[in-house]
């Protein structure tokens, strides 16, 4: 078996067998999917299908959502000491991220697809080939979360600081995404942090196959928040597909980067050497 | 003998504190080496820089022809590590466990059964392969941690105090397991102990504290060299003895009737003993400890951690 296949079995094995925390994260993607849906729904009016606009936002959010708190996987790995296990062993620091990116991805795509049938029963009007697509793009921008979240994993280290740091950024990037408050009411001064938030594109792209909207023109995508227009030049919902794939990448290779530093687990081996030895670096 | 471990003026800094200074030492392929010490020696900075998870400072550092720093990948192949913590996955059963090794070792596949098999085996987990580790005792999981640092079979298995926190029972099954697998695959066991009587087993001994080496040679040589024989001899008249001992020169111990004194070598008591046989109600000789050879090098007991 490959590594990154064995890792990626690894974490799904686990996944399955807490079975709390399975239940507990369905329930609060469909938590949100039912309040969201109804309680924003007034703010959507002046669109065709309202309620499509809404769900595929929520959905997408609730993939944003478990692929960042599925990246907190690697910091009980690193409190038990299976890290180590994984770090001495000869797998190239590209395939342990990759491993663990893939992992949270699959997790985020199949609650996601939950979640969708779930928007279907609550009025999404999708097709199977709409729904196919929507599966891969979930999976494609739950890599460049997952990616994101193992980088914040790396960096806070531990599980509180994890909390504290995700959650930071999780509930800005969610609210400026126009997944809930179209981007078109969002006011000027916040209009950059929309334009360099991942999420922006993600919401862009997964409403653009959601509403079958390949056949608004461009003036028309931008008024309905799925096209972005930046001092004329416009990003297209593909083209936003494209910068979720860069920014995705760029996280993954700072993940690589952190896994590549020896002393990686520095807090976990400074433990081992409680009763003297080194004191802890900072 | 093929020197797979050399370690050459090797140093390791945390800011100001120096927790390896300046160490050098070889050892054979195929043989038990130990590295001892109280806590805080610098045996797990070194072990641990030796499995490529912590960075030097100076020096070299090469394990079966590579360099540890800078082919991490070559090193992590030929070595198997049980780290002081335990670092199991608890979630899976110990057969998985070994399953998800044997994979990031590239194990090839018609082997992985097998050698799971042996592991287990001489670890005697047999019976216990489905069970989770999260419910295993310590000692078992101690044994799976074993288990699964060999099934890859590599060339150097690291043992970071294997033995800590265990019954004497596990303690002396644990050192069954080390001596057959040294002896069945002719591989080579780094680990480091404070408990000094169970380093008696290795071939070679390194004694550390505060960072550097004390002391480099094998047990025997140890003990010949830092302790002598302690005689003990419960005797019915001890004037006329001590009299002997007190012209023998040297010093001795009186307890009640009971005479303590040393030696360099054992048979040196004998004439003494039998010259006053006729008063000796009862008497014992002692050999030297690697515990007194700690000692006399540092002038310390080990401690317990």
């Amino acid at each position: 078996m490959n590594p990154i296949t064995a890792i990626l079995q690894r974490n799904l094995l686990n996944y399955v067998r807490s079975k709390g925390r399975v239940f507990g994260s369905l329930f609060m993607s469909m938590f949100m999917l039912v309040m969201f849906s109804f309680l924003m729904k007034s703010s959507m009016s002046g669109l065709d299908a309202p309620m499509s606009y809404l769900v595929s936002g929520v959905i997408i959010m609730s993939v944003f959502q478990v692929s960042i708190n599925n990246s907190s996987d690697i910091l009980s790995d690193i409190s038990s000491g299976y890290m180590k296990e994984v770090l001495v062993a000869p797998i190239a620091r590209t395939q342990i991220s990759m491993g663990h990116i893939l992992s949270g991805a699959v997790i985020a795509t199949l609650q996601g697809v939950v979640t969708m049938i779930c928007g279907i029963v609550l009025g999404l009007r999708v097709g199977i080939l709409q729904i196919l697509l929507l599966a891969a793009v979930m999976l494609v921008s739950a890599m460049a979360f997952s990616a994101i979240g193992l980088f914040l994993a790396t960096v806070s280290r531990n599980s509180p600081a994890f909390q504290t740091l995700s959650s930071m950024i999780m509930m800005p990037l969610t609210f400026v995404s126009g997944a809930y408050i179209p981007t078109t009411i969002i006011p000027g001064f916040l209009l950059p942090i929309v334009y360099l938030n991942p999420l922006t594109y993600t919401t862009s792209i997964f409403r653009y196959i959601a509403l079958g909207a390949h056949t608004l023109t461009t003036e028309e995508l931008v008024g309905q928040g799925m096209a972005f227009s930046i001092g004329g030049f416009v990003i297209t919902p593909l083209m936003g597909l494209a910068i979720t794939i860069l920014i995705g990448a760029f996280f993954f290779a700072l993940c690589v980067r952190k896994f590549n530093r020896a002393d990686f687990s520095t807090i976990k081996v400074a433990a081992g050497m409680q009763g003297g030895g080194a004191p802890a670096r900072r | 003998m093929n020197k797979i471990i050399q370690v050459e003026h090797f140093s390791k800094k945390y800011g100001d504190f120096t927790a390896v200074d300046d160490i050098s030492f070889t050892v054979n392929e195929g043989s038990i080496f130990a590295f001892l010490g109280p806590n805080g020696a610098g045996k797990s900075t070194t072990i641990n820089t030796l499995c490529t998870i912590l960075d030097k400072t100076e020096g070299s550092l090469m394990i079966n022809g590579h360099d540890v720093c800078r082919e991490r990948s070559l090193v992590r192949k030929d070595i198997g590590i049980v780290f002081q913590d335990s670092t199991l996955d608890s979630q899976m059963t110990v057969e998985e466990n070994l399953k998800y090794h044997c994979s990031f070792y590239k194990v090839p596949k018609n082997e992985v059964r097998e050698r799971i098999d042996f592991a287990l085996d001489l670890v005697e987990l047999t019976e216990w392969r489905r069970a989770a580790v999260g419910s295993l005792s310590g000692g078992m999981k101690r044994r799976a941690e074993i288990a699964r640092g060999l099934v890859h079979d590599p060339k150097v298995l690291f043992l970071d105090e294997p033995t800590t926190g265990l019954d004497p029972q596990t303690r002396a099954n644990v050192w069954e397991y080390i001596q057959r697998l040294q002896k069945q695959k002719n591989m080579t066991i780094f680990l480091t102990t404070h408990y000094m009587d169970e380093a008696e087993v290795c071939s070679k001994i390194v004694i550390m504290d505060h960072g550097k080496i004390v002391a480099h040679d094998t047990p025997e040589n140890l003990k010949h060299q830092y302790t002598g024989t302690e005689v003990d001899v419960v005797c019915t008249q001890t004037e006329p003895f001590m009299a002997a001992l007190q012209e023998r020169g040297g010093s001795y111990r009186k307890d009640g009737n009971k005479l303590v004194f040393h030696t360099k070598k054992a048979p040196a008591a004998l004439e003494i003993l039998s010259a006053h046989k006729a008063a000796i109600t009862d008497f014992e000789v002692k050999k030297g400890t690697l515990n007194e050879v700690f000692l006399a090098i540092t002038g310390k007991e080990i401690r317990e951690s």
